[in-house]
């Protein structure tokens, strides 16, 4: 607003005759009639009066800003007069006043008044402008006067304002996540977020976990900040960074290298992200290699499945261990009524989990059309569709939900791709009718066709498996302990973890063990390490040694990453030391047949492990042996 | 240096009356006592900075006073605008 849009020409009057305070009051309420401003000229001066009352509108420096807020007021406006001589109109200072402005606002609830008035003060503020508007000789000079310093003023804020969108203290926003969202979201956020209170900037990270989203941005965050910082191994919601400036990278990369990513951000050396109305994260715009776009998406199902197989796997458990195995031996599980209710409940929770699996791998490619077409072709792979058997023949199981998964999201991509030749007017069925027909009628043809191949190769593995001597089972049991302790939650151990799923899925005996096998090499690494900053303390940083009894912890609950920041911290010697480790646990697992039914869960599915007291030897020895490796080749610190 | 982040809630926000309030309340104090709203610091001891802050209703203003009697400087002023401002 400017002043000059309130003050007239007809509004100011110059060398007011007036000797007092009413007759000036008078004065101005005369131009603001005059001008059209008001209703009721003598309610207004009530107004005006009263509030003279309250308290002198003279403020020093011989002006006065009399101002009423009344219902008598028809529009806005602002009058003026001088009265070079002075007169006492009762100011702070005690000094006559000679410029005066009266401001009439109507009875209403807008800010007008108020700023009006701090526009005029900011204006006032300058003596010599006041000076320059008392020896003003005409009106037109007046307003001149007020038009000049009001220009000067806005370029004045505006001047300020530039450098002031770009403010010295670097706002940026993260979002971390994780498949399992329990240790590696939490650890790039963490590492992300010191970082950058070191670096003097101001961050805020978002950490999508496994109990849901913590710290969420919001739109105006996101809005305020210079730049982005996507640390996920899964696919987020990318559609509110639109336009902004952002960096996608890996969990792994904000922990290990969270400098050169602000640095980055802060640097305005990233380019803007533009969403292509997919959720996910891997769209062909970013540059990530396709196999980590194939690991994402695969994490994707995963991450979705993982508490299907978690409440399923352990209720099944439960079964077993509730039932009484004389009853009858070909109907383990089922035998009591108790154990029959765990088991079905469970089984039915375990059925979700090739659909699950398919459906959110296909999800995390096309986005929501590509949901539905997983789904089935999961449940494909799980009955055994062939063409000769549609009811269900030769499941394929794990791998045959993998191929679904993949197959049902590029499949939807693809039909995505061929309908954008479609007629503008088929837009709205494509979602409801095209991709969910057409997807679901091709996954299917695909899955009879896949699935006797997949299943054959599934029954082969499997009769592999269980046709292997102890001797080999033990070989597998080092092979995926020491895989699970190689990387720490990176692809080696998902790879190991996943081959672990795979075997629970088939839900026999070899299965169990090689799941226990797995579960048992993921806890011994935090073990090893608490045990060794406890029995070699001069190995180890103060630092290490305080959050070494932590590690206790996350062992015990199967949280692999806890061994993370030694590993990085010295990967030479210590990630062999845990592969010794987890690889003893893992052959001696295998060699005492200790089987588990659920694949998660650490000290708290002990109950439901098979030969629980020798898988607790196994986890014993694999992790003194983890630590006695450590003793062996870490170097002392130096202090 | 002390300070405090206070409400501005009366209707009118700091309109003349409250600021002539505000500035013969914290004048007779010796510290220095500023109004912080919108990123820019404001001598609260002067009418016409006060009105040129345009602070309405609802605002939320830094008030600092730094001085020997800064405590008691805004321990008024808070309760000032707190209390309304007069209005």
């Amino acid at each position: 607003m400017k002043i000059t849009d309130l003050l007239k020409k007809e509004g100011i009057l110059l060398n007011c005759p007036a000797t007092d305070r009413e007759s000036a009051i008078d004065a101005l309420i005369d131009l603001h009639s005059k001008v059209g401003n008001l209703n009721d000229a003598a309610a207004f001066k009530e107004a005006i009066l009263a509030r003279e009352e309250k308290g002198s509108t003279a403020i020093g420096m011989g002006i006065a800003v009399p101002h009423g807020k009344s219902a008598a007021v028809k529009t806005a406006g602002l009058t003026a007069i001088t009265i070079p001589s002075g007169i006492d109109y009762k100011s702070l200072d005690g000094n006559p006043s000679n410029l005066f402005f009266m401001i009439a606002a109507p009875d209403t609830a807008a800010d007008t008044h108020l700023e009006v008035l701090s526009k005029l003060m900011t204006l006032l503020m300058d003596q010599s402008f006041a000076k320059k508007l008392v020896e003003a000789k005409t009106a037109d000079e007046f307003l001149k006067v007020i038009d000049d310093k009001e220009a000067e003023k806005d370029k004045e804020t505006s001047a300020k304002a530039a450098p002031a969108a770009k403010p010295s203290v670097k706002k940026l926003v993260g979002v971390t996540a994780c498949p399992t969202g329990i240790a590696h979201t939490f650890m790039a956020a963490e590492a992300l977020e010191l970082k950058a209170k070191e670096l003097g900037i101001d961050i805020k990270v978002e950490k999508d976990g496994s109990a849901g989203a913590k710290d969420v941005l919001t739109a105006k965050e996101i809005e305020e900040a210079d730049a982005v910082i996507v640390a996920c191994d899964k696919n987020i919601d990318m559609g509110r960074f639109n336009g902004k400036p952002v960096i996608i990278t890996s969990t792994k990369e904000a922990i290990h290298n969270p400098e050169n990513l602000i640095k980055k951000a802060t640097d305005g050396d990233v380019s803007i992200y533009h969403h292509s109305g997919k959720i996910s994260a891997s769209s062909e715009a970013t540059n990530e290699s396709a196999g980590r776009q194939a690991y994402k998406h695969l994490m994707n199902g995963v991450s979705h499945m993982l508490p299907f197989v978690i409440g399923g796997g352990i209720l099944i458990a439960i079964a077993f261990l509730l039932d009484d195995f004389s009853i009858d031996p070909s109907n383990f599980g089922s035998n009591t009524p108790v154990a029959a209710w765990f088991k079905s409940i469970g089984g039915t929770a375990f059925g979700f989990m090739l659909p699950i699996l398919a459906g959110f791998i296909a999800q995390s490619i096309a986005d929501r059309p590509g949901l539905a077409v997983g789904f089935v072709g999961g449940a494909l792979a799980s009955t055994g569709a062939t063409f000769v058997s549609p009811g269900g023949d030769v499941p394929s199981a794990f791998l045959g939900a993998l191929v679904a998964g993949f197959a049902a999201g590029y499949l939807v991509r693809f039909m995505e791709r061929i309908c954008e030749k479609l007629p503008q007017a088929l837009e709205g069925i494509k979602p409801v009718l095209i991709y969910p027909l057409c997807g679901i009628f091709i996954i299917g043809i695909v899955m009879c066709a896949i699935n006797p191949i997949v299943g054959a190769l599934n029954a082969w593995i499997t009769a592999l498996l269980e046709g292997m001597g102890t001797g080999s089972m033990v070989v597998l049991g080092i092979l995926l302990g020491a895989m699970m302790a190689t990387d720490m939650g990176g692809p080696l151990n998902k790879a190991a973890y996943a081959f672990g799923l795979a075997s629970l899925a088939n839900q026999n005996e070899t299965g169990h063990m090689i799941m226990a096998a797995i579960m048992v090499g993921g806890m011994v690494p935090p073990i090893a390490i608490a045990l060794a900053t406890i029995f070699f303390k001069n190995k180890f940083t103060p630092a290490e040694r305080k959050s070494g009894p932590v590690n206790f912890i996350m062992g015990l609950c199967f949280i692999t990453e806890g061994a993370i920041p030694f590993a990085a911290a010295d990967p030479i010697r210590v990630i062999p030391s845990l592969m010794v480790g987890s690889g003893v646990a893992g052959a001696l697992s295998m060699a005492f047949k200790c089987t588990l039914r659920a694949p998660h869960g650490g000290i708290f599915v002990f109950p439901v492990v098979g030969n629980v007291a020798m898988y607790l030897v196994a986890l014993l020895i694999g992790s003194v042996a983890g630590c006695f490796m450590l003793g062996l080749l870490k170097k002392n610190i130096e202090d | 240096m002390v300070s405090q982040v206070v409400k501005v809630t009366n209707e009118q926000g700091m309109h003349m009356r409250p600021a002539s309030l505000f500035c013969q309340t914290v004048t007779p104090f010796s510290s220095d006592v500023k109004v912080v709203f919108n990123g820019t610091a404001y001598d609260a001891k002067s009418v016409m900075m006060l009105m040129s802050a345009c602070i309405k209703c609802g605002a939320e203003i830094e008030i600092q006073c730094d001085g020997p009697d800064e405590a008691e400087a805004l321990k008024k002023a808070v309760e000032l605008v707190e209390s309304g401002l007069g209005d």
